[in-house]
């Protein structure tokens, strides 16, 4: 579905164009990939390019960018257009920035699925009310009249989901989606997405800080360190990872039943960094 | 003795506070002087001073006293009268240049007496909140409601037509905005954590509002000041205008402009030279205040 | 040591953020706080501090009440090290500046190398000493925190969420600092943060809380031995064990 080959993104600074994405290459079927990467990493801006959202004085070159076989690099705004929304979608982080703040959730999901799919109000206004129901929410009617900063982050999460996929894209990318969340929230909202990503057969592509949540939601794992894809492991063999960083990022976080000694710290080699 | 380069300014671990602090203006500066327009305005600033400075050097003749009334009045601009004469066989271009003093002065008096009163409201009432900013912020709005020229006008009548009274008057007339901006910079700082620190640190309230308030707020309320320069200027020349200001001979600008106004037709170098130059100071302020907009902007800092 | 009764604290527009809480740290114990957003944590230790407003019960320290607004000397035993490394430190201040506030506050000697030592005890050289804090790493502002906090050498340090804005390697290091701190110095820890595997690893003894109340209080070897009483308490374990899919 999604081919990416040496995606590199650079921006303009003091000293000529910085890359903060070197050159990642990896191919995405019907399955979930998960990015994980500490901040700096590069892994929100491939997000971002994928989706042609990267900001002004950003530039993106790639060797190969396509969707179901359609060129990414030189888009018009007209092809993203038909692609970005209908055909795929990005959920982020806190529902409190990404959520339109002066219109009620319904008008938001409403708005998204008459674009997108054109549908008139009636048939969009019920779409709009399955798909929260879908990510159940247990009082459609009233999230779907609410405001966004009437709502707790994990309904507001939910929400955001909700208007994310009433367009059913083929490929979701979401962007710490539970990040701003409760951990006891954040396991229901990921067993939300867990759901409807198997029922709709899309893919994924699951951008975190967090190596173990990505590892337990994953079918597949990059790891990125300042820009490039130190590793690629299925997820469930990331106790076998053999680059250094993976390693040390897995092993430096405290666990309950750790002992208090001293956390293995991460020794970061410059030459991860090349 | 250490050798002051662009390399000991712009180092990653400065050995001093004197070091980090030159390092912070410098880096500063190139930002700023990356903004052409911002850099005409200073321009213009700053040759303003010069010319009030070096005014005796630059002035070829007396701005006070004028020439032969028989046959010195009222001349077009030429190569001996750079601006022409008034009526009164004045030269105007002399004068000009002997009034920048007065623009000048009228700038910087109400800066300075403007903004440390609109900054000491504006921060005590935000930080403390509660009925000393009920009773500050109600203090401002009285004088908020004042209009300057009637302001200007009662203390005319009360002491006096002059320009220090127009200076006054202008200044108390100023400060209010600026206390308003002081207070909703400061109640947005109020809650921020490294206020909180301070405070566990027992820090006073003083301590705290010139300490930590207060550098903070600056930059708005320079910007801010800066960009009203031009009013000011306007404003003075407005009440020189009305003859509320500088008093005749006085080469007040905008006095100037009331002394030329019936020979507008005619002779329109007389009205038109102050006018230029008024406008020229005021954009130059303009241009100075949106290029310290976009670099002191506390966006871009934090 | 350091003791809460029955404390009440309510923000004007009545809103109850924390409701009889109780607590009691020994001295030179290390002791957590567990809860999700809204439990009233943080809301207990800025109590501690007298940064919120107590509608009922006390805090006491050594036995005594503390008085507020809080005298000169709290400071000097009680520090506090905040969340959010960005917010913590003046943008306009050089680290320098930082250290040698709470100093100047309180008239200490010897400032010179005060600054120097507490640079250093936190791993931070020092050619950090004048940079500003934007020229500083998270991790780093947030080590010039902890300096900031045990300059004026008190003895219980109140941590709020003191890693939660760091990346995980980040978080290991500043976590293995306060560790050591705690040992050379003897001090006393109030740890609070959302995540039951950094209190579980940084304290002995902890509670938890959940919509301003208390709701258990127990030890480590208990929470190891999967031994929460209460059903929250296990929602909370469970949870921080990671997603299983269904």
């Amino acid at each position: 579905m999604l081919e990416v080959e040496d995606l590199r993104v650079a921006y303009p600074t003091r000293r000529g164009m910085t890359e903060v994405v070197r050159g990642v290459t990896f191919s995405l079927g019907q399955e979930r990939l998960g990015i994980v990467g500490e901040s700096g990493s590069g892994k929100s801006q491939t997000g971002r390019a994928i989706l042609g959202l990267t900001p002004s004085p950003g530039q993106v070159t790639a060797k190969r960018l396509e969707f179901d076989g359609q060129d990414l690099r030189n888009a018009t705004h007209a092809q993203w257009r038909k692609l970005r929304g209908a055909r795929m979608s990005m959920v982020m982080q806190d529902p409190k920035f990404s959520l339109n703040p002066v219109m009620t959730i319904g008008a938001q999901i409403v708005e998204v699925a008459r674009l997108k799919r054109n549908l008139s109000r009636a048939v969009a206004k019920t779409a709009a009310l399955d798909m929260l129901a879908a990510v159940q929410i247990r009082d459609p009617e009233r999230v779907f009249a609410a405001y966004p900063h009437e709502l707790s982050g994990g309904m507001g999460q939910r929400a955001m989901i909700a208007m994310m996929l009433v367009t059913e894209p083929d490929l979701l990318i979401a962007d710490e989606p539970t990040s701003a969340l409760d951990v006891t929230v954040q396991l229901e909202v990921l067993g939300i997405l867990d759901r409807l990503v198997t029922d709709r057969g899309m893919g994924l592509i699951f951008i975190s800080h967090d190596l173990r949540l990505v590892s337990s939601f994953c079918d597949r794992v990059l790891v990125m360190y300042a820009g490039r894809v130190v590793e690629e492991v299925r997820a469930d063999r990331l106790h076998e990872a053999r680059h250094p960083y993976t390693q040390g990022l897995f092993r430096c976080l405290p666990t309950i039943e750790g002992n208090a000694g001293p956390l293995p710290t991460l020794e970061r080699d410059a030459e991860w960094a090349i | 003795m250490t050798f002051v380069d662009r390399e000991w300014l712009l180092t990653e671990q400065p050995a001093s506070r004197r070091q980090a602090r030159f390092g912070q203006a410098y880096r500063t500066w190139t930002s700023f002087r990356s903004n052409r327009l911002a850099m005409v305005g200073l321009g213009i600033l700053v040759m303003l001073v010069l010319v009030a400075i070096f005014a005796d050097v630059i002035a070829p003749y007396d701005p006070l006293r004028g020439g032969d009334l028989r046959t010195a009045r009222l001349l077009p601009p030429s190569w001996t009268h750079l601006m022409g004469t008034d009526d009164q066989a004045r030269d105007i271009f002399s004068r000009l240049v002997h009034g920048s003093r007065l623009t000048l002065m009228v700038v910087a008096l109400v800066a300075v007496i403007a903004t440390p009163i609109g900054l000491l409201v504006g921060t005590t009432a935000g930080y403390f909140g509660g009925w000393v900013d009920i009773v500050l912020m109600r203090i401002t709005d009285i004088f908020l409601a004042f209009p300057r020229l009637i302001l200007a006008l009662a203390f005319v009548a009360a002491l006096g037509p002059g320009i220090e009274n127009a200076i006054i008057a202008i200044a108390i007339t100023s400060w209010p905005p600026y206390a308003r901006l002081a207070r909703a910079e400061t109640l947005t700082l109020r809650e921020q954590d490294f206020i909180n620190a301070a405070r566990l640190q027992g820090a006073s309230a003083p301590r705290i509002i010139w300490g930590y308030v207060v550098p903070l707020c600056m930059s708005s309320v320079i910007i801010r000041v800066t960009l009203d320069m031009a009013g000011i200027i306007l404003t003075a020349a407005g009440l020189g205008f009305l003859g509320l200001g500088a008093q005749p001979p006085q080469p007040e600008w905008g006095a100037m402009i009331a002394g030329g106004r019936r020979f507008l037709i005619d002779y329109w170098w007389v009205a038109t030279m102050p006018g230029l130059a008024i406008f020229v100071v005021s954009l130059g302020f303009n241009f100075l205040g949106d290029g310290l907009r976009d670099v002191l902007d506390p966006k871009g800092e934090r | 040591m350091l003791n809460i009764e029955s404390l009440n604290v309510t923000y004007p527009g009545g809103v109850v953020a924390v409701e009889h809480a109780d607590l009691f740290v020994r001295d030179g114990e290390s002791f957590g706080i567990v809860g999700e957003s809204g439990s009233g944590k943080s809301t207990v230790l800025r109590a501690i501090c007298g940064l919120a407003p107590v509608t009922g019960g006390q805090v006491l320290l050594d036995g005594t009440p503390l008085s507020s607004p809080r005298p000169a000397s709290f400071y000097r035993r009680v520090q506090m090290v905040f969340q959010d490394p960005y917010a913590s430190l003046h943008p306009r201040h050089t680290i320098d500046k930082v250290l040698s506030e709470p100093l100047a506050i309180h008239g200490f000697d010897n400032r010179e190398q005060r600054i120097e030592r507490a640079l250093e005890d936190v791993g931070l050289g020092t050619g950090f000493r004048f940079r500003y804090p934007h020229q500083l790493s998270g991790g780093q502002r947030q080590r010039v925190a902890i300096a900031r906090a045990l300059i004026l050498e008190p003895k219980v340090l109140l941590l709020d969420e003191p890693t939660s804005a760091l990346d995980a390697s980040i978080q290991a290091e500043v976590l293995n600092l306060l560790d050591r701190l705690r040992a050379e110095r003897g001090l006393t820890y109030v740890l609070v943060s959302h995540d039951l595997a950094v209190v579980a690893h940084m304290c002995g003894r902890l509670m938890v809380m959940q919509n301003g109340r208390i709701v258990e209080e127990l030890s480590r070897t208990d929470l190891q031995g999967q031994r929460a009483g209460n059903a929250y308490t296990q929602s909370l374990l469970a949870a921080s064990q990671g997603y299983r899919r269904g």
